[in-house]
C-alpha cells in the first residue's frame, strides 16, 4: 500500500471532522493510553476504536498497519514475558521450574499472568500508534495547520509540522526510486549477504542526502517567491467550523474517556 | 513601462570567476520575454536577482549594478519543478498561499482565487489534490498560485521542460491568456519551439554576457546566433534556414502553413498517394515482451496485454501521454516491477527469478532524475560505475577518452553533482558505455540538455547502435524521436496501439490523432508535398526538396 502513514482523501466521517476535534481525541487517547494498565479498559477502548475505523471505512488501513506493527507489538509481548518469567506470581501456571546457577537457586516461572502483562503492553503501544494514524489518515497538511493556527500555535510552528507531514511522503518516494535507479544500473540490493545490502543502502543514501537538500533549497526558494514572512500576520482563505458531527464525537470521546477510567479504577489488576 | 536591468556584474564568492559580466536589458511591460542561452550561461543566476534571492536569500557574493524596478513592484517566480513550490494539501490551499502572506482580507483572497482559476480555465481542478493532478496541471496550478499575488513580472522557469504534449497544450494556453491580459512575463528556457508563437523579445546570454537583445522575428533570422546559443527552434524555422542557406531569394516561412505555401512555389504539389516504404529488413529480436498486464494493488490496471518486440542494433522510441504506461513498460523490461501476466524474454530466456542488477548486466535503465543516480565522488568514478557494479572490467584510457570526446574532461575529479543539470545526465548515459549491457533504455534523456548536448546525445545513441546495443527511448520530442528513431511504439492508457518501423507510422494519422500527438513539420510537409519517402529530420527534407529543384 503505497499511501502507508501519509492522509488518504475518503469522505468519512472522520474526514468530515474539525482537526482540532481530532486532535482533542489524539490528546485525550494519547494520555488515556499512557495511563492506562487495565486489560479490560484497554481492551474496551480497542472497540471503540474499532467502531470508529468501521464507520469510517478506514479498517483496512488498520490492518495495513497492524501488519506494519506486528514485529514490534510481538517484540514488547516476548521482552515482557521473558520479564515476568522472572518474577513468580499468583495465580495459575503454565510452567515453572527452578536451577542453579553460581551456586545460587533460581526460579523460572511462567504464569498466565505474564501472558496477560505483555498483551497488556503489547495492546497499549497498539493503541498508541493507531491513535496518532487515526488522525493523520483523515487530516490533510493543510487542515493540520488551519487547526493548530487556530489553537493560537505561532504560524512558525504549524506551517513546520504541516510542511514535515508534506515532506514524508516525498521523501519516501524519493528513496524508493533512487533504490530503483541505483539496481538498474548494477547495484545488487536483493540477491546479497547483509553486509552487502547495509554497504549498498548507504551508498543510496548519498544520492538521496542530494536530493533531500536539494528540495531543502526548493522549498526555502519558494518561501521567498511566495512571501513567507512569519513576522506578518496572515490571513486565510478558508476557515474552520465544528458542526453536529463534532458535538457526537465529542460525545462520544468524553463517554468512552469515563467509561475507560471507571474500567480501570474497577478492574486494574498491579503489573 | 519597462523594467531596466542595469549593467549587472555577478560572482558567488570573490575568487570565483564572474558569471554575469554587465549585463543590460529590459523587460518591456505587457510582452513576453524569453531568456535563452546554454548551460552555464548564467540564466538561472539572472533568475535569483531579478526574483531578489539575490542578495536577499544568497547574500556572500559580490553584485554590481542594479535592477531598475520601484519596491512596491511585486516580482514572483514558477519553477521548473512545481512539487517543490506548491505549499498546501488541495489546490484552493495551494493557490491561496502566496495571497495569504499577504495579509490581506478574507474577501479578497477569495475574490484573487477565482479571478485566476477563471484566467487560467481551471475551475474544474479546485476541489482536487494537488498530488493527484497531471504535470501540466501542477505547473497551471502553480503558475495560478503567483498569479493570484498579482505580480507585476512573473518569471518561468523552463516550465514545460518534463511536461507531455498535453500538459505543453495547456501551459501555452495559459500563457496566452496571460499575453492577452497583459501580464509581463519572462520565460527562461533553452528550447522555445514551444512557445515561439507566444515570445515577443528575445534575450540571449553566452557566459554571462548578453550577446542578443532583439524582438523574436530577428531573432529567428539570425541563424548564427541561434546556433551559437544551442537553442531549440521550431523545427520549421529550421527548415527555412537549412533552405535558405542553399535557395537564394527564398520567402521567409516560420509555420506550416506559410511553409506549404513558399515550398509549394519552389516545387509544387503533387497529388497522389504517399507509397508506403518497402519492407525493412528484419534484426534479430534480442528482446520481446509477451502479453504484459500489470494491476497494482490498488486495482490500477497500468499496462493491458502489452506484446512488443526490440531488435538487435535498433532504435526504438515509445510515445504517449503522461500515464499511458510508458515508464511501468520499460520497468517490466529491466525486472523492477513483475508483470501480473505475461513473460519477458532476453535473447529467448525469460527474465523471470533474476534480481535487477542480475539483469542490468544485459538491460539498463537509466531513469529521466540524474540525480537519483550520482553519488560518486568524482566525475570519472560515475562514469565507471555501472562497469565496477556489474564486475566489467574497463580500460582507464578508453574511459578518459570517453570524457574527453564528450567534453567532460576537464571536469573528471569534479563532483558530479556540480555539474549542469545537462551534464549530468549525459554522464549517467555515458555510465552505460563501460557496461555490458546489450539494451539501454533512456527515460526522457533530453531533460535539461540544450541543443549542443541534444547534438552530444544523438552521437552517443549512433555509437551504441554502431556496437549492436538496442536502444529503448521514452521522449517527449516528437522531432528527435522521429529523428534517430527505427520504430517507434505507442501506448495509450496501457494498451499498445502500434509498433511499426516510423515510416510506417507517419502515415497513420488518426493513431497520432488519438493520442494527440503532432507529427513533426518535416513529416507533414513530406506527406503534403507528396514525397516518394516520409523525411524524418531536416536535412534530409531539405535534400529532398533540392533534388526535386534539380
Amino acid at each position: 500500500m503505497g499511501d502507508f502513514l501519509q492522509y488518504v482523501e475518503m469522505d468519512s466521517f472522520l474526514h468530515k471532522l474539525d482537526p482540532r476535534t481530532k486532535f482533542s481525541f489524539f490528546i485525550v487517547m494519547s494520555v488515556l493510553t499512557s495511563f492506562c494498565k487495565s486489560g479490560v479498559a484497554l481492551l474496551f477502548l480497542f472497540v471503540v476504536f474499532t467502531a470508529i475505523w468501521i464507520i469510517s471505512h478506514i479498517g483496512k488501513y488498520m490492518i495495513e498497519l497492524l501488519k506494519k506493527v506486528k514485529v514490534l507489538l510481538l517484540f514488547i509481548f516476548l521482552l515482557w514475558l521473558i520479564l515476568g518469567a522472572f518474577m513468580v506470581n499468583d495465580g495459575p501456571t503454565i510452567y515453572r521450574t527452578t536451577y542453579t546457577l553460581l551456586g545460587n537457586g533460581y526460579t523460572l516461572s511462567l504464569d498466565w499472568f505474564d501472558l496477560y502483562k505483555g498483551a497488556v503492553f503489547a495492546m497499549r503501544v497498539f493503541l498508541m500508534i493507531s491513535v496518532f494514524y487515526t488522525v493523520i489518515l483523515s487530516t490533510n497538511f493543510s487542515q493540520i495547520i488551519l487547526g493548530l493556527r487556530s489553537w493560537r500555535v505561532p504560524y512558525a510552528v504549524a506551517f513546520g509540522i504541516g510542511l514535515v507531514f508534506q515532506i514524508i511522503p516525498i521523501i519516501i518516494q524519493e528513496f524508493s526510486t533512487i533504490i530503483e535507479a541505483q539496481s538498474s544500473r548494477g547495484l545488487e540490493v536483493d540477491k546479497c549477504s547483509a553486509i552487502s545490502k547495509i554497504k549498498n543502502y548507504i551508498i543510496i543514501s548519498m544520492p538521496l542526502l542530494f536530493r533531500v537538500l536539494g528540495k531543502g533549497h526548493s522549498i526555502s526558494l519558494a518561501m521567498h517567491y511566495y512571501k513567507l514572512d512569519f513576522k506578518t500576520k496572515r490571513t486565510s482563505y478558508k476557515m474552520i467550523k465544528a458542526s453536529y458531527l463534532d458535538a457526537i464525537f465529542v460525545s462520544v470521546t468524553v463517554i468512552s474517556t469515563v467509561f475507560t477510567v471507571v474500567l480501570q479504577l474497577k478492574y486494574y489488576i498491579p503489573l | 513601462m519597462s523594467f531596466t536591468v542595469n549593467s549587472i556584474s555577478y560572482k558567488y564568492s570573490s575568487d570565483s570567476n564572474l558569471v554575469l559580466k554587465n549585463v543590460s536589458f529590459n523587460i518591456k511591460e505587457g510582452q513576453v520575454t524569453a531568456i535563452v542561452g546554454p548551460s552555464g550561461s548564467g540564466k538561472s543566476t539572472l533568475v535569483s536577482i531579478l526574483s531578489g534571492v539575490i542578495p536577499t536569500l544568497i547574500d556572500s557574493g559580490e553584485y554590481e549594478g542594479s535592477f531598475d524596478v520601484e519596491e512596491k513592484v511585486n516580482i514572483s517566480v514558477v519553477s521548473q519543478s512545481p512539487e517543490n513550490q506548491l505549499f498546501g494539501y488541495g489546490v484552493e490551499d495551494a493557490i491561496s498561499f502566496g495571497i495569504e502572506n499577504m495579509g490581506i482580507s478574507n474577501e479578497e483572497i477569495i475574490e484573487s482565487v477565482e479571478y485566476v482559476l477563471d484566467l487560467l480555465n481551471i475551475q474544474h481542478l479546485r476541489k482536487r489534490s494537488v498530488a493527484t493532478l497531471s504535470g501540466g496541471q501542477r505547473q497551471a496550478v502553480c503558475i495560478a498560485s503567483v498569479l493570484a499575488m498579482r505580480p507585476d513580472i512573473l518569471i518561468m522557469d523552463e516550465p514545460v521542460s518534463s511536461l507531455d504534449p498535453n500538459g505543453k497544450e495547456m501551459i501555452q494556453y495559459v500563457l496566452n491568456q496571460l499575453r492577452e491580459s497583459g501580464q509581463s512575463t519572462v520565460i527562461v528556457d533553452n528550447n522555445l519551439a514551444w512557445c515561439s508563437d507566444i515570445v515577443d523579445h528575445v534575450i540571449g546570454l553566452i557566459d554571462g554576457e548578453v550577446v542578443f537583445d532583439d524582438d523574436k522575428n530577428k531573432f529567428f533570422d539570425d541563424f548564427k546566433i541561434q546556433e551559437k546559443l544551442g537553442v531549440t527552434i521550431p523545427q520549421e524555422v529550421e527548415i527555412y534556414r537549412e533552405l535558405s542557406n542553399r535557395i537564394k531569394g527564398l520567402n521567409k516561412f516560420y509555420t506550416i502553413d506559410d511553409a506549404k505555401r513558399e515550398i509549394g512555389k519552389l516545387i509544387g504539389k503533387e497529388n497522389g498517394c504517399l507509397p508506403i516504404d518497402s519492407i525493412l529488413l528484419k534484426s534479430e529480436e534480442i528482446l520481446v515482451a509477451e502479453g504484459i498486464s500489470k494491476t497494482f494493488l490498488d486495482g490500477f490496471r497500468a499496462l493491458i496485454d502489452v506484446d512488443a518486440e526490440f531488435e538487435k542494433g535498433k532504435v526504438i522510441s515509445i510515445l504517449g501521454q503522461n500515464g499511458s504506461g510508458k515508464t511501468t513498460f520499460v520497468k517490466h523490461l529491466n525486472g523492477l516491477l513483475s508483470p501480473t501476466k505475461g513473460t519477458i524474454r532476453y535473447k529467448g530466456i525469460e527474465t523471470t527469478g533474476k534480481s535487477v542488477a542480475q539483469i542490468s548486466k544485459d538491460i539498463i535503465l537509466v531513469f529521466q532524475h540524474p540525480e537519483h543516480m550520482l553519488f560518486e565522488e568524482t566525475v570519472y568514478q560515475e562514469l565507471t560505475f555501472c562497469a565496477r557494479a556489474q564486475g566489467i572490467e574497463f580500460n582507464e584510457e578508453e574511459a578518459l577518452d570517453i570524457l574527453r570526446y564528450y567534453d567532460l574532461l576537464e571536469y573528471k575529479e569534479e563532483l558530479p553533482v556540480n555539474l549542469s543539470m545537462g551534464q549530468k545526465h549525459l554522464l549517467t548515459i555515458l555510465s552505460v558505455f563501460l557496461s555490458s549491457a546489450e539494451v539501454v533504455i533512456l527515460d526522457e534523456p533530453t531533460l535539461g540538455m540544450d541543443l549542443h548536448l541534444k547534438n552530444k546525445l544523438e552521437d552517443i545513441i549512433k555509437r551504441f547502435t554502431s556496437q549492436g546495443k538496442t536502444m529503448i527511448i521514452i521522449s517527449h520530442e516528437i522531432p528527435l524521436v522521429f529523428k534517430i528513431s527505427d520504430h517507434i511504439l505507442i501506448l495509450n492508457e496501457g494498451v499498445k496501439l502500434a509498433q511499426d518501423s516510423k515510416q510506417r507510422l507517419a502515415n497513420s494519422d488518426d493513431i497520432f490523432e488519438s493520442i494527440n500527438i503532432a507529427l513533426p513539420p518535416v513529416v507533414i510537409l513530406s506527406k503534403y508535398f507528396g514525397f516518394s519517402h516520409v523525411c524524418s529530420d531536416t536535412n534530409s527534407f531539405v535534400q529532398e526538396v533540392i533534388d526535386r529543384l534539380v
